[in-house]
């Protein structure tokens, strides 16, 4: 036993001691990203897609030359839907010079808007944290660059209308995760029914929502003419499977972004044939940067994870997210060439981010110093059995609305802090 | 060596009550508390705002759940949701414009009231019967923040801690942040030490060790469980301030769900039930053996060239950390604290070999 011990204590001490600064080239002229997310808590493979898709982009860009004469350098950690340990990524990354951080993860996003506003470092909440984001004059350096929840209820809402061409007198509910998260796009769905004339109902189920055998008979009881569920991970499956078991119908079930591939695989193909969902960017390997990834960076075996998972959802969100990173520096750098690299330097090419495709990956987006989210476009996708397949083309609808609701939440965050 | 005992006579009970009779151990904290007041000045940023300020946060909370558990004996699996309760009714009193000090004090009052009420069920339950009761506690709590917009903030469920001021100092930036925290740090720690030898500490002790015993030699039971909870709870609540105006600047209800607690619930048991240098020594095993494996990993791999699946990049630390906790605890099932007494006693008594208390 003592020797043990003694072994013990010495390599504590010694894993205590090594340094922790990762070496890099000092010539070359970078920006610093910071990407600690949680893969191994919550999100798990949603994090592991989404990340891939972001370090692929990053490697074909790198590749490439870099961007404006800058590479990038993303440095991924694990945070585990843990705030000391994300406040720790944050802080260490900043000391390193990180002037963007994406954490994936609406409580850590909460945590660091404090810090990020202070600190003037980019915050990227794409789906995630909160939704008044989008409001730049408020929140300048809070980044959601991404259709919000509000924008997403929004537009589902009005897929729902251009199919029934008239939504007065028919019922709508939200089947969502009991939790600030799944509540947060009611206000929409109940301003959208005053205006359209829908009744609304709501049914929340306990989190994490593995077990919701309870709510769905209730709301099959309630027929309703469209359903909406809202949630994340496990809740996304037990909520399909549900809804199938009750015999609702596939083709009437919308989600958010939240709803993948391999949410599929988990509920079955072809039970969930018909099922609709939002998409905020182009799905699969036929978007042209998606292809270039796999010729030029999985193609050469740099490939940040399995080639399978190349073109998933989540994968080409992560795509999407890296692409408009990307695009923000390349504005950054056509500005001020030679920096000095910063945060608010970054912040200059984000908000200036000017009809945006990614070579027709994305709904061209706009990004400007008041509209963090650019624009808020994406369209409605439905799932084939094997793929999702768009059922619009990008639009964007009920922004009157969802603004109402941006700036109300903005001023009280500005005047109360809430 | 060290730790020399000639030539130290008690003279009287009160010399040999001391907390240190030993002048080494003396010297060792003195050393220590000079080394945490000098450290905003002696280590990088980084390591004051990132390592020491949470280190000091969670080891005052393991203190508080130590005198329940260690102290007491009783299991309790909602501390988190205790610190919740203090967190909101400081911060909530902050902004109706109370004094930090007083607003503090107050969330110390609701957690004490309301973990006192939950106390009851230890009354009637014991052990892993308590720790249900506990559990619901934690969901409960949980529910009334996240389902009363008046508490949790609305919308957004998120309140950002209004600019406060502690002492008459501006609780902003590294410093006043870390100061604060390190003397609310001291006070507990200072309390735990001496609770120990009050008469509260040995009523607890005799309860923990076998509670009708305890009755049978004239100690109320009924009382002094829920003095313990009482004053657990207390201690959470004022540390549930502490973490929300000194790090996490802004009050969500997942901050405090049944993570915040399981993980207490680790540092005291690592840590070593009942002692005080065992919460610091949990603590900072807790906290910081993930980030340091994660880091270690990332480094070495940049380093070697060694290229991880992103999988196993992410959850290689967390096998190591697990490892190391069982590894720990098979060493040493007493706890850190343990560990270190082990090594202290040896030096107590060498060159011999055993050690006589």
């Amino acid at each position: 036993m003592k020797l043990n011990r003694r072994t013990f204590v010495a390599g504590t001490a010694a894993t205590a001691l090594i340094g922790l600064r990762p070496a890099f080239a000092a010539d070359e002229k970078i920006v610093r990203f910071g990407m600690p997310q949680d893969f191994t808590k919550i999100y798990t493979f949603v994090t592991a897609e989404y990340s891939q898709g972001q370090r692929d982009y990053f490697s074909l860009i790198n590749a490439r030359g870099g961007v404006g004469g800058y590479k990038i350098v993303a440095d991924v950690s694990d945070h585990a839907n843990d705030l000391p340990r994300a406040i720790e990524a944050y802080e260490r990354l900043k000391r390193e010079g990180m002037v963007l951080v994406d954490p994936l993860s609406t409580p850590v996003a909460r945590a660091l808007v404090s810090r990020a506003l202070e600190d003037k470092v980019n915050l990227v909440t794409a789906f995630s944290g909160r939704s008044d984001a989008a409001d730049g004059s408020v929140f300048p350096y809070v980044m959601p660059l991404s259709p919000n929840y509000w924008t997403q209820a929004g537009l589902i809402v009005d897929f729902f209308r251009q199919q029934d061409k008239d939504l007065k007198g028919k019922k709508i509910v939200l089947v969502h995760i009991d939790t600030p998260f799944g509540k947060e796009p009611i206000p929409i769905f109940q301003a959208l029914s005053q205006k359209l004339g829908y009744t609304f109902e709501t049914f929340p189920y306990t989190p994490p929502g593995n077990d919701q055998a309870a709510i769905w008979p209730q709301v099959r009881r309630a027929k309703p003419d469209w359903v909406v569920f809202w949630g994340a991970g496990v809740g996304q499956t037990t909520a399909l499977s549900e809804a199938i078991r009750n015999g609702i119908p596939m083709d009437r079930m919308s989600s958010s972004v939240w709803l993948s591939e391999s949410d599929m695989d988990v509920v079955g193909k072809e039970a969930a044939k018909g099922v609709i969902k939002f998409e905020p960017c182009a799905g699969g390997r036929s978007p042209k940067v998606v292809a270039d990834i796999l010729k030029e960076v999985a193609g050469k075996g740099a490939g940040a994870g399995p080639e399978g998972k190349i073109g998933t959802a989540y994968y080409n969100y992560g795509v999407m997210m890296g692409a408009i990173m990307t695009e923000g520096v390349r504005v950054a750098a056509a500005k001020a060439p030679d920096g000095p690299v910063t945060g608010p330097w970054l912040n200059e090419g984000l908000t200036s981010i000017t009809d945006f495709t990614a070579e027709g990956l994305l709904p061209a987006m706009t990004v400007t110093k008041e509209d963090h989210q650019g624009g808020g476009k994406g369209r409605i996708a439905r799932w084939d059995g094997a793929k999702f397949v768009p059922q619009t083309d990008w639009f964007s609808a009920n922004q009157d609305v969802v603004w109402a609701e941006i700036k109300k939440s903005a001023e009280t965050f500005k005047t109360t802090g809430k | 060596m060290f730790y020399r005992r000639a030539g130290i006579r008690h003279l009287d009970y009160r010399h040999e009550r001391q907390l240190w009779p030993l002048p080494f151990d003396r010297l060792l904290v003195g050393v220590v508390v000079a080394l945490l007041l000098a450290a905003p000045f002696l280590v990088d940023r980084l390591y004051l705002v990132a390592y020491l300020l949470p280190w000091l946060i969670w080891s005052s909370a393991a203190l508080g759940l130590n005198l329940l558990m260690g102290g007491a004996g009783q299991i309790h699996l909602g501390y988190g949701a205790v610190m919740a309760i203090g967190a909101y009714t400081g911060v909530h009193l902050v902004r109706l414009g109370a004094p930090l000090e007083l607003a503090m004090l107050a969330g110390g009052l609701a957690s004490a009231l309301i973990g006192v009420i939950f106390g009851f069920a230890a009354l009637r339950v014991k052990s892993l019967y308590l720790a249900m009761a506990t559990i619901a506690m934690q969901y409960i709590v949980d529910f009334g923040i996240t389902h009363i917009p008046g508490v949790s903030g609305g919308g957004m469920a998120s309140i950002a801690v209004p600019p406060v001021r502690f002492l008459g100092v501006r609780i902003e930036g590294d410093l006043p942040t870390y100061y604060m925290a390190l003397l609310v740090c001291a006070i507990i720690a200072m309390f735990m030490l001496n609770v120990g030898r009050s008469a509260l500490g040995r009523a607890l002790a005799a309860i923990r060790e076998r509670d009708y015993a305890a009755e049978i030699i004239g100690i109320d039971t009924f009382k002094f469980k829920l003095l313990a909870f009482w004053t657990s709870s207390f201690i959470g609540g004022v540390v549930g301030s502490v973490l929300v105006v000194c790090y996490l600047r802004s009050v969500s209800p997942e901050q405090f769900h049944l993570d915040l607690s399981v993980q207490l619930l680790a540092m005291v048991i690592v840590g070593g039930l009942g002692s005080v240098l065992g919460s610091f020594f949990g603590a900072a095993l807790v906290l910081f053996a993930p980030i340091v494996f994660d880091n270690l990993i990332g480094y070495g791999a940049d380093r070697l060239g060694i290229s991880l699946g992103a999988d196993l990049r992410a959850h290689l630390p967390l096998m190591l950390y697990g490892a190391l906790i069982i590894a720990f605890l098979v060493i040493e099932p007493l706890g850190l604290a343990k560990i270190y007494d082990n090594v202290r006693n040896y030096f107590l008594v060498w060159p011999f070999r055993t050690a006589r208390r």
